[in-house]
């Protein structure tokens, strides 16, 4: 039992990180390979702070997350007048620089070998709180002006741009969202672990929450919470290995691409009128 | 800034330049960033080991050298030209967004990387001395010679990548198509035809490159994320720019030999990196200022 809620509670947590790539990606259709610097930052700063300058935990946390906000504005502004492509190649550097520092300021983090000691203040349920949370607002996002404005921005920038959506500022304040939201992502794994080390959190680990995008359907928030329960939680549980885990995720990822191209859920969302609508067919075909 | 350290960052610029232009290439014709070109510089690395300690019981030194530069130059034009097949072939005949051809490549590159892990098992290997290790002394300054060599292997083949480009059909035929790959087809051209005759060039030049930095590094499968220099370069010196992408690479080099020296090893990646923003904030096309147009 311990272990499936640890496991659950990292897939919660991952699954934050999923819905904040969902919000970058899957509606404004910018890369993002510095998402898990967010998490980085979050989970640094906040434990440094508690546990070197006893701040209280939920102040640690608003200052974390303010953390992310600011190195979100600093790596957004730059990047969101130019191409596509630069977004991704500056979070990618991003991150890096990010791993470079904590790996550096060896008196503050403690360097490669990680910091430690870290008290545990969350459990499942926080992070299951957490997540609902920001899956309802990634939801109401979605449905709100700026969710459809992204989607505009996404198949069409110049189109969006020509019916008037301020196509720079909508692109910041998304990506910012998801900045903060990664960052609150990163708070609740460290006071989970009790343990953070730079190596954790590499490109790889962001180009996995794309990856996890995609493989859901870049259109379907559904199927990003379905491809995130499924590619994390069920490996954890069976206990792939975990380097044949990376190789099979690529493979089904390629598959998609090329074959469906809408990922599994394609345009589908899963709500309330669906299920009716479906039950509705199955009494009537039966 | 010294003299000595600038005749170094220019031997590292060139390794850059090998990337950054293999990368460029794709870019040009594709207009996608080619993140499967790390995964591939890994691959032939280890394709480089693997024929260096094969013929070592032949050959030696120079020639020893160039056959495994032979040898995975190839592997890496072939690998490229499966990679092509496997991960943007289709995708082409999709006219599929751009987006997904980076997704595509991003998985292409973890994938190759990743196999790589399973049969090398994370283990490091380096490559056979091929020559040794002595220094040329001009006056003052010296330069290792396997730095020299680099140095000669990357300008050459840049050189004749050039003249392909400018002088030859073929390579007429890509620059027909980086500029305007509709019109070109309308004229008749053969789009396939033409793209893998990109990416066997930018897989051979990434075949090349592998090899360079696992003979400065030691081999271990990501090794291919030194791509990320060959991202910069670009950035630098103006995606889309072949050129710059040259002017780019070795400025990049020059400057992380001198931050190595003054700010270490450790924060050479942070002050490239804000290096890197302050240049997309005051100069976002590049050094060689082509604009790259998002295409409607």
């Amino acid at each position: 039992m311990e272990y499936i809620l640890s496991t659950l509670t990292f897939t919660g947590i991952s699954l934050i990180g999923v819905l904040g790539v969902y919000l970058v990606t899957g509606l404004t259709g910018l890369f993002s390979f510095g998402q898990a610097a967010f998490l980085a930052i979050g989970a640094y700063v906040s434990a440094v702070l508690v546990k070197n300058f006893a701040v209280s935990l939920p102040l640690a946390a608003i200052i974390a997350m303010l953390t992310g906000l600011l190195a979100g504005l600093v790596v957004g502004v730059p990047t969101v007048r130019l191409r596509r492509d630069y977004i991704s190649l500056v979070t990618f550097g991003f991150g890096e620089a990010i791993i470079a520092t904590l790996n550096n300021s060896t008196n503050i983090t403690g360097g490669a070998t990680g910091l430690s000691g870290v008290p545990q203040y969350t459990n499942f349920w926080v992070v299951l709180v957490t997540v609902i949370i920001c899956l309802a607002i990634v939801i109401g996002y979605k449905h709100s002006k700026y969710g459809r404005q992204c989607l505009a921005l996404r198949s069409d920038e110049l189109a969006a741009k020509a019916m008037g959506i301020n196509v720079e500022r909508l692109k910041l304040i998304t990506f910012l969202i998801a900045s903060v939201m990664t960052s609150f992502a990163g708070v609740l794994y460290v006071f989970y672990t009790s343990y953070v080390e730079p190596g954790a959190f590499g490109w790889v680990v962001s180009a996995e929450w794309t990856i996890i995008v995609f493989v859901g359907g870049i259109n379907s928030l559904t199927g990003a919470v379905a491809a995130s329960i499924l590619l994390t939680g069920l490996p954890e549980m069976l206990r792939f290995a975990s380097e044949w885990r990376i190789i099979i995720y690529c493979v089904i990822v390629l598959l998609i691409i090329n074959f469906r191209p809408t990922g599994i859920f394609g345009e589908n969302e899963l709500s309330l009128r669906r299920i009716k609508q479906f039950i509705r067919k199955g009494a009537k075909a039966a | 800034m010294t003299i000595q350290q600038l005749i170094n960052g220019i031997s590292l610029g060139s390794v850059y330049a090998l990337i950054a232009v293999g990368f460029a290439l794709i870019f040009n014709i594709l207009k996608f960033s080619n993140f499967s070109h790390g995964g591939l510089m890994s691959v032939t690395a280890y394709i480089g080991y693997i024929a260096a300690i094969v013929l070592m019981n032949y050959i030696d030194s120079l020639p020893l050298f160039m056959a495994t530069l032979v040898a995975a130059a190839l592997g890496g034009g072939l690998l490229a030209l499966v990679v092509e097949r496997v991960a943007f072939r289709r995708l082409r005949s999709n006219n599929s967004p751009v987006i997904y051809y980076f997704i595509s490549s991003i998985t292409m590159g973890i994938l190759l990387e990743n196999i790589l892990t399973i049969f090398a098992s994370s283990n490091f290997y380096s490559y056979p001395p091929f020559l040794p290790a002595a220094v040329i002394n001009f006056g003052k300054f010296t330069i290792a010679i396997p730095d020299l060599l680099m140095l000669f292997f990357s300008t050459s083949s840049l050189g004749i990548l050039l003249f392909v480009l400018h002088k030859t059909k073929i390579g007429l035929a890509i620059r027909t198509m980086s500029f305007d790959i509709n019109t070109a087809k309308l004229m008749g051209m053969d789009p396939n035809a033409v793209v893998a005759a990109t990416f066997f060039a930018s897989g051979v030049l990434g075949g090349i490159s592998g090899v360079f930095l696992g003979i400065n590094y030691t081999l271990y499968p990501q090794l291919g994320q030194m791509i990320v220099k060959g991202f910069v370069a670009s950035v630098i010196g103006g995606l889309g720019s072949i050129t710059g992408a040259l002017i780019g690479a070795v400025l990049l080099g020059v400057l992380e030999i001198f931050l190595i020296g003054s700010v270490g090893a450790g924060w050479a990646p942070v002050f490239v990196f804000i290096i890197m923003l302050v240049f997309l904030l005051l100069r976002p096309r590049g050094i060689a200022g082509v604009v790259v147009q998002e295409k409607a």
